[in-house]
């Protein structure tokens, strides 16, 4: 497939020192192959640059001396994992497909973790879960280590467990103030600040016995007792009792609920001696938990409304739909070579719609519009029923707390959503994004759907969040790496004792989980800082990402609330919302320390008549161009691939100047009034 | 639909009206003198005097001039008071348009937390979200007549429109049914003016309103019979215009309403077919600024650098007799003699010979543009078309090599031998290289734009709204023109050799491809008058000809030789101001207004075929030019993320499809549920406001603190004392 007439940059034999990778602390070289090179797909002059391959313990690294592309670099530097890869690194979890690709020819075959490799590997292509493709081609490599590189790659990056991942760099993460709704004071602040009464905080499943997905502490309806909670969760499938996650000011809650059990007999009593009264007794006693589970989320309302019950098993796709969909999607967006893009491209608009995506994301906003209106209309609690209530009801969960509360739309009201929808209440996080070898039919890529409705939501409304588009690839991308611990693991428990694992085999060093929140408050640059430039550039490529990652049309939003007379006067009175505007406003702009939030102070109260409405029309909805064809670059038309003018990406350039210019001429205001204040 | 049997029990005058267009057409040729006499005089044979007398009182109306009567009050005023009364309306909407928003908030009344963003630049009208789709036109005209003020503050009858000058009442039916496809119908009262339609309904509030300018009808039909209506609205007139949306209205049979106004809108929305002037030619409203003067075409070489020695200008045009279509100057080799030319234009078909577009400033590439040679099928030759394009080659020494860009595809270029056309071959040719671009033809651009419409209006198919929309293909002819205009700025810049450029005729896709490659090339084209002058040279001067594929004024709506090669272009020029936002010094409301003047005939700027034609008729001097509006309101149509050093800059905009989008806000603007995201424009704007706005705060404070201490000190220095 890949075309060699012009072998650009024929390799020179490096006599000047060995090249070697930049290893994190604890990170071993397994494998590496001379005189590489490396592809960039579809670029019809099929330039190379030429490399050494290393396989290690954690990544795929490429190092080369030769220039970077500016795009790959761009993308690079708004990674949340540029601290821990260069721009040629694939850390392993992100591998999804290897091929390997002969010369002269366009077929290509599927290598799959235990392929016996051929004597001769002529080159490799790895296609990322975030859809980036990279070919390898080993023509000038010494023979032998072709197919060392290749094996190291194919056994290392599909592990049969997750604790076989490079999990953990050896440094504590630095404080996010993210709660990590592990603790019950998470949760009951949660209670407080949505003033949802009548539920209460269990802590019944300290030792993960009722159910090894739900975090050791959950929040029920207060009448329930700790016995009547086992004893309804057997009922239901995983054993997941109904469980509050938000609450509306009227007293609404949202609860996330698994089907019941089908297939109970099998679990309760192995014994095939029981017979089909006694199954349809069991049947019959499910049904009456079930009841008695939506009866106390009737009572625990204040005013005792009728909850509205969704069935997501019902209204939303399957995950296998899901993965089907997405499948499509990467065939569409990785073309081989520039003869099949543009034969792709010519039925580009039909093959979106007919990968579905759309329509389920435009399914899981309508269902989750449905339920914020029942909620905020007509002060019904929902509760969002699903067969094992990990997936979908996250989804669901997330939108409908998006649409209704505005603290979740700031930047730590998100991760806090994140952290209790999805890592606390056990997304399989593990098993959707395929970290491992196993169970590859578990795979299906829900959390991107979820990131594409957050995507769909903040197109339609352009300074509701505070967080951009940009962000949400970034933690799509950031999914993959398995430095970053909120993305790995399956449940809470899963962590636990993949933690577990990794000291006993290792006790001198210490294991520390990060969580990907802590890029915010990160002020280390982990690789030798040859590759990444100087350390000086680590905070400038940050900020610059800062940029990108928070709303400036947010803060604009903010700045324009100050304009109210007198609100300038009163920045200095505590209890001024002018204030309380400024202090924020403060911490987005970069001044009070590293988060773009005030870590200790309690995430605010919920708000009345903030609610978002979304278009859910399909015509409404747009295709994430920077998510699923982010990495491809046209095939050049022109002859030259100059890029004569920054496209689209610069436009918020000149908001950023002059939200910081307005920023700056309060803050000289300030300090002068407060000089001439000590003067008096 | 339209039944037609019931007509046609009524008497046969009415038939002759109802059937098809050319049926009409001639009906109207024949009688136009005296339409009005015989359309009453069937109106009283069908029995009803009131109907008949409301018809003649227009008509005679229209006549003299001056009103009488009762709906027609406006015109009671003498024209200098209605002039005045439009400039006190003028006064006021300048306040209350663009900056309402933010006049708005200056006033003292600022919405905390997220303040609703105004969703048009000039509108200020009725803001209720379910007029969104008539409220954007309304915008377009307000930008037009600047008379923005609707309610209040004038002596009018409220549900006639504030009429332009010029403009005078032409008839008005009541209890007219407006069949919103949208908001459903609404009730209310229709008035035809000679230059548009007007509809108020004052059931909602603010009350509803729908402006047309005439000269948008494509088509009127005429719905249900007298006998054979039956149903609620059922009875009434369809109107079909050319920016994509069908009106719908019904009348009361009793009221007798339906055939007056039919008669007036046939009138005056094909004045052509019924000899009568357009609009434009008695508009006659005042701008600061002149459009006519924007482009002359020696000052526009000039700025490219010409004459210089390898290139001269001449006027052997002059008289139009050398070619019909072309502009009376052009820029041509330098080693051209004016018999070269004459030969040249013996072998090009229409005389269209190659005639310089725009040169390189540096490398003195270029590019030309032609009709096709006349080869035929015995693969005739001319060693003085040869010529010159060997000397158009010559002219530039960086390259020995030129491009001959032939738009079509390769297939239609070889069909037109057979018609004595043809394309040059690379052996006549020495040095040249032909390549073929794929565009399609007229035809099927107007069938796709067809597509396009049933697609978008009224109603859009969700569930199949993609594919839907490739089926139209129009993403992709704009694709195919995008990229061909890519290729050639792409030649000219990047290998630095010439390209010449054409199709058949070089009036349609020739001229999409140079304007657009001089787009991309030189960034005086991305400016307000650089625009302008862009259109008026490549598109107006070489005879791209809007009367006919536009159909001005013309009722053959069927007209085989109307098609959307303009707005197809204009569609480039958004795919390409999307990809670059910063370099182009309008936004797209300046695009939707040169659309909707495109059709409007409002004002002179896109009427008759080629220049010769506009100067026949006077166009100059009779009518107002476009360009006098554009320019004169400027800060309508300013980019405010524009950043002038992209002048400097050759834009190469990607064009597969994926970078491609429909230009809803265009296409689907009728669709109320189809709101577009705020533009980032606007927004921008809004953030320079809230930083003056803050910055003057800030300053205030500065003041009083100052005048605090001021006021403070000698107090302090007395207690010391």
């Amino acid at each position: 497939m890949l075309n060699y007439k012009r072998p650009v940059d024929v390799p020179e034999e490096v006599d000047n020192g060995k090249v070697e990778p930049n290893l994190l602390p604890g990170e071993i070289k397994i494998a590496e192959a001379n005189n590489v090179l490396k592809f960039a797909p579809l670029k019809t002059n099929k330039t190379g640059i030429s490399g050494t391959l290393f396989v290690t313990n954690f990544k795929v690294s490429f190092v080369t001396s030769l220039p970077v592309d500016s795009k790959e670099a761009e993308l690079h530097e708004r990674s949340l994992q540029s601290h821990y890869l260069g721009v040629h690194d694939v850390c392993l979890s992100e591998v999804d497909l290897v091929y390997q690709i002969s010369e002269g020819s366009t077929k290509k075959k599927r290598l799959l973790y235990n392929a016996p490799l051929p004597a001769r590997v002529s080159g490799l292509q790895l296609v990322l879960k975030n859809l980036r493709v990279f070919n390898f081609c080993f023509k000038f490599t010494p023979a032998g280590e072709d197919v060392r590189i290749g094996q190291a790659l194919l056994h290392h990056a599909f592990p049969p467990s997750i604790d076989h991942l490079f999990l953990s760099c050896g440094h504590p993460s630095p404080f996010t103030g993210i709660p990590e709704f592990c603790l019950a004071q998470d949760w009951e602040k949660e209670l407080q600040r949505t003033r949802c009464p009548n539920w209460r905080v269990s802590k019944h499943n300290e030792f993960f016995n009722l159910c090894s997905s739900l975090p050791t502490v959950v929040v029920v309806p207060r009448d329930l007792l700790d016995a009547q909670l086992e004893q309804a969760a057997q009922h239901f499938q995983g054993t997941r009792p109904p469980v509050w996650c938000w609450g509306a000011l009227g007293g609404a809650a949202l609860v996330r609920m698994a089907q019941i059990s089908p297939n109970i007999s099998d679990k309760i009593s192995v014994t095939k001696s029981m017979g089909t009264l006694q199954r349809r007794k069991l049947e019959e006693e499910s049904q009456q938990q079930e009841n008695r589970m939506m009866g106390l989320v009737h009572r625990c309302h204040p005013k005792k409304l009728q909850p509205t019950i969704i069935d997501l098993d019902q209204k939303l796709p399957s995950l296998k739909d899901v993965n089907i969909s997405y499948i499509k999607l990467r065939e569409l967006h990785t073309p081989d070579d520039p003869t099949q893009f543009w034969e792709q491209d010519r039925h580009y608009f039909s093959r979106w719609e007919s990968s579905r995506w759309l329509s389920y994301v435009s399914k899981c906003l309508e269902v989750a519009q449905n339920a914020a209106s029942a909620i905020a209309h007509h002060n019904s609690s929902v509760i969002l029923q699903e067969s094992e209530g990990r997936d979908m009801s996250a989804v669901i969960s997330s939108l409908v707390q998006l649409l209704l509360d505005p603290q979740v739309r700031t930047l730590r009201g998100f991760h806090s959503l994140i952290q209790k929808e999805w890592v606390a209440l056990g997304h399989s996080f593990c098993s959707r994004l395929g970290h491992t070898r196993n169970q590859p039919e578990e795979q299906s890529p829900v959390w991107l759907l979820f990131l594409d409705c957050v995507h769909q939501l903040s197109l339609q409304h352009h300074a509701a969040l505070e967080f951009t588009s940009e962000y949400l690839l970034a933690l799509w991308h950031a999914s993959h790496c398995s430095l970053h611990s909120s993305f790995m693991f399956n449940s809470v428990n899963a962590k636990y004792s993949a933690k577990a694992v990794l000291q006993r085999e290792n006790p001198q060093q210490p294991v520390y989980l990060r969580p990907v929140w802590s890029w915010w408050a990160e002020d280390h640059d982990w690789l030798g800082s040859e590759q990444n430039g100087s350390s000086e550039s680590v905070k400038g490529r940050r900020s610059a990402a800062r940029d990108l990652f928070l709303n400036v049309h947010y803060i604009q939003n903010l700045m324009e609330s100050l304009v109210v007379s007198g609100a300038l006067g009163r920045l200095r009175d505590p209890v001024s919302s002018a204030h309380h505007t400024w202090h924020r406003i403060q911490y987005l702009l970069g001044d009070s320390g590293p988060l773009p939030y005030d870590p200790n102070a309690p995430l605010g109260p919920l708000q009345i008549d903030a609610s978002l409405r979304v278009d859910v029309a399909l015509s409404s909805l747009k295709p994430w161009h920077e998510c699923f064809s982010g990495w491809i670059s046209e095939p050049s038309v022109t002859i030259n691939e100059i890029d004569s003018l920054s496209r689209q990406s610069t436009t918020t350039v000149q908001h950023w100047e002059h939200v910081r210019q307005i920023y700056y001429t309060i803050k000289s205001h300030l300090s002068e009034t407060l000089t001439n204040g000590v003067a008096e | 639909m339209f039944s037609g049997g019931g007509i046609e029990k009524r008497g046969i005058s009415k038939a002759v009206n109802k059937r098809s267009s050319s049926r009409r057409s001639s009906s109207s040729s024949t009688g136009s003198g005296s339409t009005s006499g015989s359309s009453s005089g069937s109106g009283s044979s069908s029995g009803s005097s009131s109907e008949s007398g409301r018809s003649n009182n227009s008509g005679s109306s229209s006549g003299s001039g001056s009103g009488s009567g009762s709906g027609s009050t406006p015109l009671g005023s003498p024209p200098h008071v209605q002039m005045a009364s439009h400039e006190s309306l003028n006064s006021e909407s300048k306040s209350s348009s663009l900056n309402s928003k933010l006049g708005h908030e200056s006033a003292g009344s600022p919405s905390a937390g997220s303040p609703s963003p105004p969703k048009s630049v000039c509108s200020s009208s009725s803001t209720s979200t379910d007029q969104h789709h008539h409220h954007q036109l309304a915008h377009v005209l307000n930008a037009t007549s600047k008379l923005t003020v609707r309610e209040g503050t004038r002596t009018l009858r409220p549900d006639e429109p504030t009429l332009v000058p010029g403009e005078h009442m032409e008839g008005t039916a009541r209890e007219v049914t407006y069949l919103c496809p949208y908001t459903g119908p609404k009730k209310g009262t229709l008035s035809v003016t000679n230059y548009r339609l007007y509809f108020r309904s004052p059931e909602t509030d603010p009350p509803f309103e729908l402006e047309v300018p005439l000269g948008v009808v494509s088509r009127i039909e005429k719905v249900g019979g007298a006998n054979t209506s039956r149903g609620e609205n059922s009875y009434g007139i369809e109107i079909f215009c050319k920016d994509i949306r069908n009106l719908r209205f019904a009348h009361k049979q009793e009221n007798h309403s339906r055939r007056m106004v039919t008669e007036k809108l046939l009138q005056y929305a094909f004045p052509a077919s019924h000899k009568l002037p357009f609009f434009a030619f008695e508009y006659c409203e005042q701008y600061p600024e002149n459009g006519w003067t924007v482009y002359e075409p020696i000052a526009e070489l000039k700025r490219q650098g010409l004459p210089n020695e390898s290139w001269r200008i001449t006027r052997l045009n002059e008289d139009y007799e050398l070619c019909e279509t072309y502009p009376a100057v052009w820029a041509v080799p330098a080693a051209a003699s004016d018999t070269d030319l004459r030969n040249v234009a013996a072998f090009r078909s229409r005389g269209r010979i190659p005639v310089l577009s725009w040169i390189h400033p540096e490398s003195q590439a270029t590019i030309t543009r032609c009709a096709q040679p006349l080869v035929g099928v015995s693969g005739k030759r001319s060693r003085d078309d040869e010529a010159y394009i060997q000397h158009i080659m010559d002219a530039n020494a960086q390259s020995h090599k030129i491009f001959i860009m032939d738009a079509r595809p390769s297939v239609n270029a070889v069909a037109n031998k057979a018609r004595g056309g043809g394309y040059e071959s690379e052996d006549a040719y020495q040095n040249a290289e032909v390549q073929f671009l794929d565009i399609h033809n007229i035809h099927v651009m107007r069938e796709s734009l067809r597509k396009l419409q049933e697609v978008c209006y009224p109603h859009i198919d969700n569930a199949h709204w993609l594919s839907n929309l490739e089926a139209t293909h129009w993403l992709d002819h704009i694709r195919c023109v995008l990229s061909g205009a890519l290729r050639i700025a792409d030649k000219v810049e990047s290998l630095k050799t010439s390209v010449v450029v054409h199709c058949s005729d070089g009036w349609d896709r020739t001229a999409q491809l140079t304007a657009l490659a001089m787009l991309m090339l030189d960034g005086y084209y991305r400016t307000i008058p650089g625009f302008a002058v862009l259109i008026e040279k490549e598109w107006l001067s070489f005879g791209h000809k809007f009367a006919q594929r536009i159909g001005h004024g013309d009722d053959r709506h069927q007209d085989e030789d109307r098609s959307p090669v303009f707005l197809q272009f204009v569609d480039c020029v958004c795919q390409v101001m999307k990809q670059f936002p910063h370099a182009f010094q309008f936004t797209e409301d300046l695009l939707i207004t040169v659309l909707d003047h495109l059709y409007s005939c409002l004002f002179g700027t896109f009427l008759y075929n080629s220049e010769r034609e506009r100067m026949e008729k006077e166009v100059k001097t009779k009518t107002v030019s476009l360009w006098s509006l554009i320019l004169s309101n400027p800060s309508d149509f300013e980019n405010p993320l524009y950043n002038p050093a992209t002048r400097h800059h050759v834009l190469f905009p990607l064009t597969s499809m994926r970078h491609l989008c429909l230009w809803d806000k265009y296409y689907c603007r009728w669709n109320p549920s189809m709101r577009p995201q705020e533009p980032v424009h606007i927004r921008f704007k809004e953030l320079l406001h809230v930083k003056g706005q803050l910055e003057r705060r800030v300053d205030e404070l500065r003041r009083e603190l100052a005048a605090r201490q001021t006021h403070d000190s000698p107090r302090v220095t007395s207690a010391i004392v």
